[in-house]
């Protein structure tokens, strides 16, 4: 094992495009997982036992989905998505055709966490919300996720690691990005200084993001 | 104001069904300060909540404000609540709002206009003594002064019921004390009928009108404080006046008395008159004081005294009818010997 730096030179194109590749699924696949699992989670959390807007036939539905979604392997996922990749992007290959996989199994993730977020409120605080009046709707924006945003914002750098390593899987579907490039250079073919630079660029997105996370979770609690 | 009949709660768990309120009776008079007692499990937690509805009641009806709560569900249920303001042993402020935000929530609740809320969130602030903790979050307050915002926060949209769930029990005897104070304020200067639980009798002896001690999910005994106090009935009653009142003496000084032992009870305004020293200078008979306390309730005075008389059994007996013709009431726990 050796590190080539004239080779590094002749694949920097190739790795920054790996990197943007990369960016690019998370980023999409994350704004969707927080568009649709956070209104989920929400839903999830509020339509069980003894809550606000208790619904046992919704929770057991959602929660049999979510569950459904969640025990699929992604590589397998990935390829049974195809025919909606298809119809969503136009397309079956490229980091926009993984983009739909990647959200449909981030939906799911994040909604859990999100629910699991809200479950740790003090349910007296949630109480205290019903018996002076507040509607549904007020006690979700103004009770639920406030009191739930330090840990959600958690969630959001779980949910975006998480991505990071399943986006490796992307190149079956010719998504590129950092891990592909893993797998295809550093393991396929024995490059070693592939494999080592994409690792190492692998460890500091994964270090950078949790340091981001967990400043930004804290800076915002007021407890 | 607040008529509860027959009501009942019923939990369902795994080892069958547990009763918390059995058929509780109550009418609670507007504009006073109604005080439920009882050990924790005895029933008076579930009671309080069914008066919000916090807790779906299994059977009977709850009128408040002339309303059948149990009859309302969704959008006219929430209406009602904002006429009845709770308070909470752990405060349950939103940890990431301020003060200023968390009374704001229960005025957004009423529709409150914005400019109006401002200016409500000021004057409830102003009310509980907080006007310069505004911006500041609930951390960085003690636990009196997050009380006190739950006060303001349920007083917000003028209630006409304020419902305390052992608002002072997490909190130390001095704080406590200017809680209750101020919630005595409230119920005078606003005209709120209050309806606190507790298992503290300084806290009823303090601020309650009339109180009900609850065991088992009954009520055992129901009455104004004052009576209660100076003449409880039910066993629990007893045990929980003894522990304000206490009329313990130690074995060995009750062994080294000789004369009789009487107990004194001096109600209102005869506690203060002299009525024991008048006694021992015209029957010829020796008082010594066993133990003893001048209690006020809500600022009635009441007077328990233990006391050992010595002298010839005639004139002891003369004392005490002398002691009971000036309105005390007396009773003889053992006689001399």
């Amino acid at each position: 094992m050796g590190i080539d730096i004239q080779h590094i030179i002749e694949m920097w194109p190739d790795i920054l495009k790996a990197f943007n590749q990369t960016l690019y699924m998370i980023g999409v696949s994350l704004t969707v997982a927080v568009v649709i699992g956070l209104p989920l989670g929400v839903v999830l959390f509020i339509t069980d036992r003894g809550l606000i807007l208790e619904n046992r036939f919704l929770k057991s539905t959602l929660g049999f989905i979510v569950n459904l979604i969640r025990s699929i392997p992604f590589i397998i996922l990935l390829v049974a998505l195809l025919p909606l990749t298809q119809l969503i992007v136009g397309s079956r290959i490229g980091p926009e055709a993984a983009s739909v996989s990647l959200s449909v199994a981030a939906i799911p993730f994040f909604a859990r966490i999100v629910e699991t977020s809200l479950r740790e409120i003090d349910k007296g605080v949630i109480e205290a919300a019903v018996a002076v009046g507040a509607t549904p709707w007020m006690i979700i924006k103004d009770v639920l996720l406030p009191e739930a945003k330090s840990s959600i914002v958690q969630g959001i750098t779980m949910t975006i690691i998480s991505l990071v390593a399943y986006s490796a899987m992307a190149g079956v579907v010719g998504g590129g990005g950092i891990g592909d490039l893993a797998i295809r250079f550093g393991y396929y073919r024995y490059d070693d200084t592939i494999m080592i630079v994409t690792v190492v660029i692998l460890i500091v997105l994964v270090q950078i993001v949790q340091q981001l996370g967990d400043w930004t979770a804290k800076a915002i609690d007021k407890r | 104001m607040i008529h509860i009949e027959n009501l009942s709660k019923e939990y369902k768990t795994k080892r069958g069904t547990v009763i918390g309120v059995n058929q509780v009776n109550l009418s609670i008079t507007e504009g006073e300060v109604f005080g439920i007692v009882g050990y924790s499990g005895a029933g008076k937690s579930s009671l309080l909540r069914c008066i919000n509805l916090l807790e779906q009641p299994t059977s009977g009806s709850i009128m408040v404000n002339g309303r059948d709560l149990t009859k309302l569900k969704g959008e006219n249920l929430r209406k009602a609540r904002l006429k009845i303001g709770m308070i909470f042993q752990h405060f349950y402020l939103i940890s990431q709002k301020t003060v200023g935000e968390n009374i704001a929530f229960a005025l957004k609740a009423a529709n409150t206009p914005r400019r109006e809320i401002k200016s409500r969130v000021l004057e409830l602030l102003e009310m509980v003594g907080l006007t310069e903790k505004k911006d500041v979050y609930p951390a960085q307050l003690s636990g009196g002064q997050k009380q006190r915002v739950g006060i303001a926060r349920a007083l917000a949209n003028n209630p006409t019921v304020l419902l305390c769930d052992e608002a002072t029990s997490a909190l130390d005897p001095n704080t406590t004390l200017s809680i209750l104070r101020l919630l005595k304020k409230i119920n005078r200067e606003l005209n709120i009928t209050i309806v606190l639980i507790t298992h503290e009798m300084n806290v009823v002896k303090e601020i309650c009108d009339r109180m009900v001690v609850m065991q088992d999910g009954r009520v055992v005994e129901e009455g104004s404080v004052y009576e209660i106090f100076s003449n409880p009935q039910a066993e629990l009653t007893k045990e929980f006046i003894s522990s304000v009142v206490s009329f313990e003496v130690p074995e060995a000084i009750l062994n080294k008395v000789t004369g009789s032992i009487i107990k004194v009870l001096f109600k209102g305004n005869v506690a203060g008159e002299g009525i024991i020293s008048d006694t021992v200078q015209q029957f010829d008979v020796r008082g010594n004081f066993l133990h003893g306390a001048i209690e006020y309730i809500q600022e009635v005075p009441l007077g328990l005294f233990l006391m050992e008389l010595q002298g010839f059994p005639a004139n002891i007996n003369r004392s005490i009818s002398y002691m009971e013709g000036r309105g005390a009431l007396v009773e003889v726990i053992r006689n001399g010997h």
